[in-house]
């Protein structure tokens, strides 16, 4: 499916960078599509005058079993981003609708590619999700919540930094590497909350306190059993929801706030490329698009982890006992990640500042 | 019976779990590239035939150029003068020091990596397009390269910087080595013991969390001064 949509955006790049060719000779970088390097000395007819071009890098190539995917996902990557570039420079001097056009579709498949990578919440999202009453339709709105508000802060980041204040690049760079840290915290907490939680819940019903405590969470067992005589798992999720009610609301923003306060570093590139070419507006559409295309990949991988639990708890037919460890499983091992994953990340945060 | 049978699926469900949360953290720790370098690099050679450090010059892609630039025109004339890129050569060069300068010098079959002296000679090259670092990186001790060859990996073990040799004239020896040194970008064989090696090793970068994630797109320079 991504490969096929890469694919795709692939050929139509190509088609509009043939037809826009003539706009882009003078100054495009070394694209996939451009002439190679080398190329210099026999310069096409319409070329401007050859200034020195840029060294050009030989492919990227991982070892081991993964390494063909990987190397593949890291070089698409940059491919995207040069026709990203390419793309932002021809609004200026090309067909500004066909260039627009363009821009959008790369900056949507980039955002899809890009989420492969780390730092869009796939695994908070997920984690999420299966250890919480989630349905399938609130995954993809939390996915969707989130992947917008990364965009939202990426821009105000860069509209205010750069815009506003006249900060230099590297000031950008070094909120964005706050924020991070702040977001990674902020995950961490929203783990343990969950782990908490669950761990009272669970503390609650092996050691009755009070009989009112003990009768919810009879029912509520009750009911496990019951929709699985009947094979349908999804009621179970519709009553779970109605039981989390609106606390869970809480719970979600929580997560969306905690993923989404820290701006996608790949957003704010593009960000600053087109300000730099005069044409913000072009790489706020960008980040918008890019953001789209994060947020189908995360909720594909949420839906993805919910579709196992759904399956983790049909393994067990009518055994009520099964249902049950599976919830609990799903609930205190997401919560678990989630928290781990926050720290881990806050920790690697809090490390030296990057050079590049 | 029944008790067993539930313990049994119960174990099954949890080490499913423990796989899945693995799977998790790989793919959320191992990085992706933000920041593309393209590098061509010298190995300088000292009077006596040793090498004494190695030049290099990075050259950054136009986001990358663009996000570093930024801000940088003091006097806004639109052109980035050599005094006003200054700054931005220094942060890079001296936060380099927290990375090892991402770069990995060692006496090919020894574990150690040797001891590199913090950069000079360091300035910043902008075109109006891309960005390009130079900075030469002495070696504590000039190194003896006729009994061993000597290789050297230029690679960001995070993978947020993906380095790239250049497809043209990716490393050159300079200065005064003897006659008859090399320096090439190395292809591994896939078919030797070396890359087996190799390919294990990758495997569990892939899979781990992954501080190291980067190594499996590195690529060797490998110096050889050695009688053949």
């Amino acid at each position: 499916m991504k490969r096929s949509f890469a694919g795709a955006t692939f050929l139509l790049g190509l088609a509009m960078v043939i037809l826009g060719a003539h706009a882009a000779a003078a100054q495009s970088p070394p694209s996939a599509f451009g002439p190679p390097a080398g190329q210099q000395a026999a310069p096409p007819a319409f070329s401007a005058p050859p200034k020195t071009v840029p060294p050009k890098a030989a492919p990227l190539q991982a070892r081991g079993p993964l390494g063909g995917v990987l190397g593949w996902v890291a070089q698409t990557q940059q491919k995207m981003q040069r026709q990203l570039a390419t793309a932002v420079k021809r609004l200026k001097s090309g067909n500004a609708l066909s260039a627009g056009l363009l821009l959008a579709g790369l900056s949507f498949g980039y955002g899809i590619v890009h989420a492969v990578g780390p730092g869009h919440g796939k695994a908070i999202i997920s984690s999420y999700v299966i250890a919480n009453e989630e349905t399938v339709r609130r995954g993809i709105l939390i996915s969707f919540l989130a992947a917008g508000l990364q965009a939202l802060t990426a821009v105000a980041l860069v509209s205010l930094l750069l815009v506003a204040l006249n900060a230099t690049g590297f000031q950008v760079n070094a909120w964005v590497n706050q924020l991070e840290t702040v977001s990674y915290g902020l995950i961490a907490l929203v783990g343990l909350y969950l782990l908490v939680t669950e761990l009272i819940r669970l503390w609650r019903r092996w050691h009755p306190a009070t009989e009112a405590a003990h009768d919810h969470e009879h029912h509520h067992h009750d009911h496990h059993g019951h929709d699985h005589a009947e094979g349908e798992a999804c009621n179970h999720i519709v009553d779970a929801r109605d039981i989390a009610g609106p606390l869970s609301w809480k719970k979600v923003l929580a997560v969306v706030v905690s993923v989404g306060i820290r701006p996608c570093s790949g957003a704010v590139l593009v960000l600053i490329f087109a300000l730099t070419q005069g044409l913000f507006w072009a790489g706020v559409a960008a980040t918008f698009a890019m953001a789209f295309g994060t947020a189908i990949t995360v909720a594909v991988l949420a839906t993805m982890a919910l579709g196992s639990r759904e399956l983790a708890l049909k393994l067990g037919g009518d055994d009520s006992r099964w249902v049950d460890a599976v919830w609990t499983t799903c609930a205190i091992g997401g919560a678990l990640v989630v928290l781990s994953i926050g720290l881990l990340l806050f920790a690697a945060s809090l490390g030296p500042a990057r050079p590049f | 019976m029944a008790h067993w049978a539930h313990r049994g699926r119960q174990f099954f469900l949890i080490a499913l779990l423990m796989a899945a949360a693995v799977t998790g953290f790989a793919s959320s720790v191992a990085a992706h590239p933000h920041v593309w370098a393209t590098v061509r690099s010298e190995i300088v050679f000292g009077p006596d035939h040793k090498i004494t450090g190695i030049r290099h010059a990075w050259t950054f892609d136009e986001f990358y150029t663009a996000m570093a630039v930024q801000g940088l025109d003091g006097n806004g004339d639109g052109v980035y003068s050599k005094e006003e890129l200054e700054p931005l050569a220094k942060v890079n060069v001296d936060s380099l020091k927290e990375f090892a300068y991402f770069t990995f010098v060692r006496l090919d079959g020894d574990e150690k990596f040797l001891p590199l002296k913090p950069p000079v000679d360091y300035w910043v090259e902008y075109d109006d397009t891309v960005l390009t670092l130079h900075f030469t990186l002495p070696l504590e001790t000039p190194l003896d390269p006729s009994d061993k060859v000597v290789t050297i990996d230029v690679y960001d073990p995070s993978f947020f910087v993906a380095f790239g040799f250049a497809e043209k004239a990716p490393v050159k020896v300079a200065g005064s080595p003897a006659a008859g040194c090399t320096a090439n970008v190395d292809t591994p064989d896939p078919e030797s013991a070396e890359a087996a090696r190799a390919l294990s090793e990758a495997f569990f970068s892939q899979l781990g969390p992954g501080s190291d994630y980067g190594s499996q797109f590195a690529q060797t320079v490998m110096v050889k001064c050695t009688p053949q």
